[in-house]
């Protein structure tokens, strides 16, 4: 096996090209805001969203919150939903993949609730929790506990049926299997799971705050909507999308680091 | 004997007395048992109100679902909700997956096109697809523009990303192949990465699927004169739970008829990717 490294040159016109592309959408964007080809209450060009941004570090009006506690709200509503996520999906999933009863027992509900999205919960769950964190942290909850569960089902059902076999052969019971085989060989899908489970739970944030919510990214688009301030609405998909990216890396990191003793 | 391609498998069947444990451990028996628990607790957690009024008993949904066929709400029977809300996914789930397909096979294929969109597409995949609703109604209105809009947009990202990234992994040996056995480009891109990528492209689909249900129900919470969500925020306003379970009950339904649907299709059109049944 003698794999000959070879590096290969990226033409100048790749490297450009990616720039290109962003400075000239971002270039239409303003132009088209500044020319007035659409209308001022449907867009806002980038250098209005950025000011925006700036103000809204230190000015409440005209949604009654600073930009700092709506993101502070929302990250909170989504890290309680997805924690409790974690602690229920993936024990739940990593049984399920191993002993029959509980598969047989849970699998059925899991499988009627899965196909609902959570933002069909919403109703219910004003219902029965009112408009408090509670209601939004169930449905964070319900949404980002499906990839939980499949991916720590799919991890243990993915175990070397060779090591179970020889685990057996030695005499080990079957939580010894559970608990020494089949949970590490899972690990890897489980993390995976951590990526999913907190996408899924940032999406359902602004379902969350669609309905009912006072505070938060998601709120702050709707009330950009009702105002009809097209630079609010803009500014509250952007900082939805730019934390999201940046709790991203921040849990890759930590997977790297947890899963460094794993990966040999 | 189960034969598939080329090989053979062979299942051999023990004979075993029939014992308690037998019973109870058997998948079947369990999955009765724990429909049967959860609709009984369901049951009682509704006599015994233990979120007051807010969840009716599970006949009261049925019944609720039998007046719904019948009895029109806002000029629509429940079959017409259940088609407006369908034919607004299939709308948009077509168009996205008919632009969105074609230029993730592009952009995996070729790195120009790689370089001009990847880079715009980057910048708009971590906005979740729920937070256009807002900027979709200012542009497009509350009528069916703006939930088509919204659901386009968020089924395009996981149908591109997934046809990017079914080319992208495909194993390089059976580029070997190809070209080995004399192949140019054309054929490699035919005959190899688009059979390689179908798996992955469907699997891009299942998921847009289900974002598009998310999208349908959340744009038609906000606003909307029919469709399942409709559905579910009338129930709502008129403080019918019923109602709300039932329009649940039902987009759990359709949802998942609709994904066995794509999965059913997957068969048919990439049948080399056969199942492999553990256990």
């Amino acid at each position: 096996m003698a794999y000959e490294q070879v590096k290969v040159k990226t033409p100048l016109i790749l490297r450009l090209l990616p720039i290109l592309s962003i400075i000239t959408f971002f270039g239409t964007w303003q132009l088209v805001v500044d020319w007035e080809i659409v209308p001022s209450t449907m867009l806002a060009s980038p250098i209005q969203i950025f000011q925006l941004f700036l103000v809204k570090w230190t000015e409440v009006n005209p949604d009654g919150a600073l930009l700092s506690q709506h993101i502070w709200t929302s990250v909170q509503e989504a890290f309680t939903g997805y924690l409790l996520a974690l602690l229920v999906g993936i024990p739940l999933g990593l049984a399920m993949g191993w002993f029959i009863v509980v598969e047989g027992l849970s699998r059925p509900i899991f499988e009627m609730i899965r196909p609902i999205p959570p933002v069909a919960w919403i109703p219910l769950v004003i219902f029965w929790f009112g408009i408090g964190i509670s209601g939004k942290v169930f449905i964070i909850w319900i949404g980002g506990i499906v990839p939980c569960v499949i991916n720590s089902y799919e991890g243990v059902r993915m175990t070397n049926p060779t090591l179970i076999q020889m685990a057996r052969t030695y005499g080990a019971t079957d939580w010894q299997i559970f608990k020494q085989i089949c949970i590490p060989s899972a690990l890897p899908m489980v993390f995976g799971a951590l990526q999913i489970a907190l996408a899924c739970c940032w999406t359902n944030l602004v379902a969350a705050e669609l309905l009912a919510a006072d505070v938060g990214l998601g709120f702050l688009i709707t009330m950009g909507r009702k105002l009809a301030l097209p630079d609010m609405v803009l500014l509250g998909m952007i900082m939805i999308g730019l934390t999201g990216v940046v709790i991203g890396v921040v849990i890759n990191y930590f997977e790297k680091r947890l899963l460094a003793g794993i990966r040999r | 004997m189960v034969d598939i391609a080329n090989e053979i498998k062979q299942q051999v069947q023990e004979r075993r007395p029939l014992t308690l444990a037998m019973i109870l451990t058997n998948r079947w028996f369990l999955y009765g048992v724990s429909m049967l628990a959860f609709f009984l607790a369901w049951d009682m957690a509704a006599v015994a109100r233990v979120f007051s009024s807010g969840l009716p008993r599970p006949y009261e949904v049925v019944l609720q679902l039998w007046r719904m066929m019948f009895d029109p709400l806002a000029g629509k029977s429940l079959l017409g909700h259940i088609w407006a809300s369908t034919q607004r996914i299939l709308i948009g789930f077509t168009i996205a997956s008919l632009v969105a397909v074609p230029l993730g096979l592009m952009m995996a294929l070729n790195r120009y096109v790689n370089a001009i969109v990847k880079p715009l597409f980057d910048l708009l995949k971590p906005m979740p697809p729920l937070a256009w609703i807002s900027i979709a109604i200012l542009w497009f209105g509350i009528g069916e523009t703006s939930k088509v809009f919204i659901i386009i947009i968020g089924t395009f990202v996981p149908c591109l990303l997934d046809a990017y990234n079914g080319v992208r992994l495909v194993e390089p040996e059976l580029y070997d192949v190809i070209r080995m056995l004399g192949g140019n480009r054309r054929h490699e891109i035919i005959q190899v990465c688009f059979p390689a990528a179908f798996p992955a492209i469907f699997a891009g689909l299942q998921i847009a699927l289900s974002i598009a249900w998310s999208c349908v129900l959340a744009a038609e919470l906000v606003s909307a004169r029919s469709g399942l969500g409709f559905i579910i925020i009338l129930g709502m306003n008129l403080s019918r739970p019923a109602m709300v379970v039932g329009g649940m009950v039902v987009i759990a339904l359709v949802a998942w008829t609709m994904s066995q649907l794509v999965s059913g299709l997957e068969r048919f059109v990439c049948p080399w990717k056969r199942e492999i049944d553990s256990r």
